[in-house]
């Protein structure tokens, strides 16, 4: 840190020797300018853009070049990264405290329902994830974008959002399908010890493997039909619908490069061409109804 | 766990043997598996003697003299393919039919591409299928046909028979969904909360893909786990294994649904259950099973949890809402909608020859 303190003096006195240079060069470009120019021919609106140039970098640069200026960009430049700092702070700060309670409640996942149950599961690690990303970095990706290409920009950081969302989702949903696998081998290591206690332990491998799948394959079906799986089956559908449609956007902006026709374009068309072909048939089955010799 | 009750000698020596006779197993699995085999599905002769679009119409070569006049339409479901009635030579719907003497038409709805995602379950009803018994009816002659429908195409058919039953002489419908309004099936549960519009927007089509892995997902134990480890240990059976290639094949053998008719299928009856009862709207016209007065043949499987559910309470739902003087015959399979159909035993029962005999001096 001391370094930087004794280095930035010198810093700021290079910078004001640059700049005092610069004003300097301008300066005498801009006495230089109108024999150059005759020399080179230049006439016209040419001759007044590159007058007009010259003005404003003479200008700019002797502002520059004045002490006062040279601390005040030295400031501004400071300020960034303090701003950036105090911007990503509070975000660092929530992932911290997320990667703890995440820890400590995955850890409890499943852990909190018998078996061939699946209500209430304790999900609450993916809803910490969900909650800390639409709070702390979802809204980086919803910053209004400026200018003429704030379109596309925010198309990115769409499709970036809904990817971030379905895999949270996917997440979620990956972990409670996994669920049944983990409780079936509790039920199988439950029912080989009552086995083990009668003295009915099976002597072959593939009857332990019937026991499990039978285990498994009871668990599915209460898992599928639980209001947990089906919620979050809903949720993944819809966030895989939804990050396909920011996809599709960004791909429609990429494909107007090309001389290809888009998604759009073609569905366009096909509606065109389905709803044609529906007016054709229906104008061919009045026809028909009006040349039948019983109808006139 | 009381470790000394466990018999792990014997299960060491039991394991010991199941090792060797693995590598027995993988050896005359190895040469099978490299050799040619025989897993082609749909041999059965037939010509196209209609296209529409992607839709063809297949008319089966007959094997026999006709026993029964009035032709046989079979509709299939828009979901997987219509091969599965002909999977096999000896394991097939379709000669069971022929060699009953009916004289067989099947629609093959083929592979929908994005230009039909518009496409809703009227353009299948009245429009394919409508267009489709036409010409057979033109062909032959006649004013009524006998039309079986099959899982999706089951609820097609009921849906076709009650606008147009001036055309149906006889109905039989297969593993058909017709009363929505129940949670004995996964399908009807998960549907429910089905955000289909997002879906429909997102994708255009539905994937195949994606309706093979929710289908998988109905019973993944059986489906992705125990499916294989049966294959595993009879690879070294030549005959298992061309008919386990075979059932693979049909099982993921599955085309796009149209964008339309799938956000209709799911709104108006998985979640509105409005066929049942009689307000789907079908081309401005309201569906009316009450107009099905024609003799119906239903078969279903106890244990089906597929689009093609059709459980007792469902047909019973259905049968109180079709008129009381409508000739009914059900069947009840112990089998679910792929076995249901597939299954050598219930292929011979699901031939309705006797049903369509009964009906045929009518």
């Amino acid at each position: 840190m001391n370094d930087t303190k004794e280095t930035r003096p010198d810093t700021q006195s290079l910078l004001e020797a640059w700049m005092k240079n610069a004003a300097e060069f301008w300066e005498t470009a801009a006495r230089m300018w109108p024999d150059a120019a005759e020399k080179m021919g230049l006439k016209g609106r040419t001759f007044d853009a590159w007058d007009s140039a010259l003005e404003t970098w003479q200008a700019m640069a002797a502002v520059m070049s004045e002490p006062g200026a040279t601390e005040g960009l030295f400031k501004g430049i400071n300020t960034v990264p303090s701003v950036l700092v105090k911007m990503i702070q509070p975000a660092l700060h929530c992932v911290f405290q997320f990667q703890l309670e995440w820890m400590e409640r995955a850890s409890r996942i499943g852990k909190s329902t018998t078996a061939y149950t699946f209500e209430n599961l304790d999900q609450e690690a993916f809803k910490a994830w969900k909650e800390l990303y639409e709070k702390e970095f979802q809204r980086f990706l919803k910053i209004p974008q400026l200018g003429l290409t704030r379109v596309y920009q925010e198309r990115m950081n769409e499709v970036t959002d809904k990817l971030n969302v379905f895999e949270a989702e996917m997440g979620e949903f990956i972990s409670i399908l996994y669920l049944p696998v983990e409780k079936s081998f509790n039920v199988m290591r439950e029912e080989l010890n009552k086995m083990a206690e009668s003295g009915e332990l099976p002597q072959r491998s593939v009857d332990y493997y019937r026991i499990w799948i039978k285990i498994l394959e009871g668990h599915y079906m209460t898992l599928f039909k639980s209001p947990e799986y089906n919620r979050a089956l809903a949720k993944i559908l819809d966030a895989l619908g939804e990050y396909t449609l920011a996809r599709e956007e960004i791909l429609q902006d990429t494909l107007k490069l090309f001389p290809l026709p888009t998604y759009k374009d073609m569905d366009e068309l096909y509606r065109e061409i389905y709803l044609l072909k529906k007016r054709i048939k229906e104008l061919e089955t009045k026809d028909r109804q009006r040349s039948r010799p019983d109808d006139t | 766990m009381d470790q000394s009750k466990i018999p792990v000698d014997l299960l060491l020596e039991n394991l010991a043997e199941d090792t060797a006779r693995g590598e027995e197993l993988v050896e005359r699995a190895s040469q099978i598996l490299l050799e040619p085999l025989d897993t082609d599905i749909a041999t059965t002769p037939y010509d196209i003697v209609y296209e529409e679009d992607r839709v063809k119409l297949k008319h089966y070569r007959p094997v026999t003299d006709a026993a029964i006049k009035t032709p046989l339409l079979v509709v299939y479901a828009l979901i997987n393919r219509e091969t599965m009635l002909d999977l096999q030579p000896g394991r097939s719907v379709v000669q069971t039919f022929l060699k009953g003497g009916i004289d067989l038409y099947m629609i093959d709805w083929g592979y929908p591409t994005r230009k039909d995602r518009y496409l809703t379950i009227d353009d299948h009803v009245n429009g394919y299928m409508d267009d489709i018994i036409d010409v057979i009816l033109n062909k032959h002659g006649l004013k009524q046909i006998n039309l079986m429908g099959v899982c999706m195409g089951g609820t097609f058919s009921l849906i076709y028979a009650a606008l147009h039953p001036e055309k149906v002489k006889n109905l039989i419908t297969t593993v058909t969904p017709s009363n929505f309004d129940t949670d004995q099936g996964l399908l009807h549960i998960w549907m429910k909360n089905l955000n289909v519009d997002r879906m429909v927007d997102a994708f255009g089509n539905i994937p195949g893909d994606m309706m093979n892995f929710g289908f998988l997902l109905l019973n993944p134990a059986r489906l992705m786990i125990d499916k294989y480890m049966g294959f595993i240990q009879h690879m070294d059976n030549k005959k298992f294994v061309e008919n386990f290639v075979r059932m693979e094949k049909w099982i993921f053998d599955s085309p796009d649904v149209p964008g339309e008719t799938f956000r209709q299928f799911v709104k108006d009856l998985y979640q509105q259950n409005l066929l049942i009862n009689n307000k789907m709207e079908m081309g401005g016209e309201r569906v009316d099973l009450t107009k099905i007065t024609m003799p119906l043949l239903n078969f279903y499987g106890h244990y089906d949890h597929s689009p093609s559910h059709c459980r007792e309470e469902s047909v019973r739902n259905s049968r109180c809402r079709l008129r009381a003087d409508t000739k009914k015959r059900r069947f009840l399979s112990p089998s679910g909608t792929r076995n249901g159909v597939g299954a050598s035993g219930e292929r011979r029962r699901m031939a309705p020859l006797s049903s369509l005999r009964d009906t045929q001096a009518r």
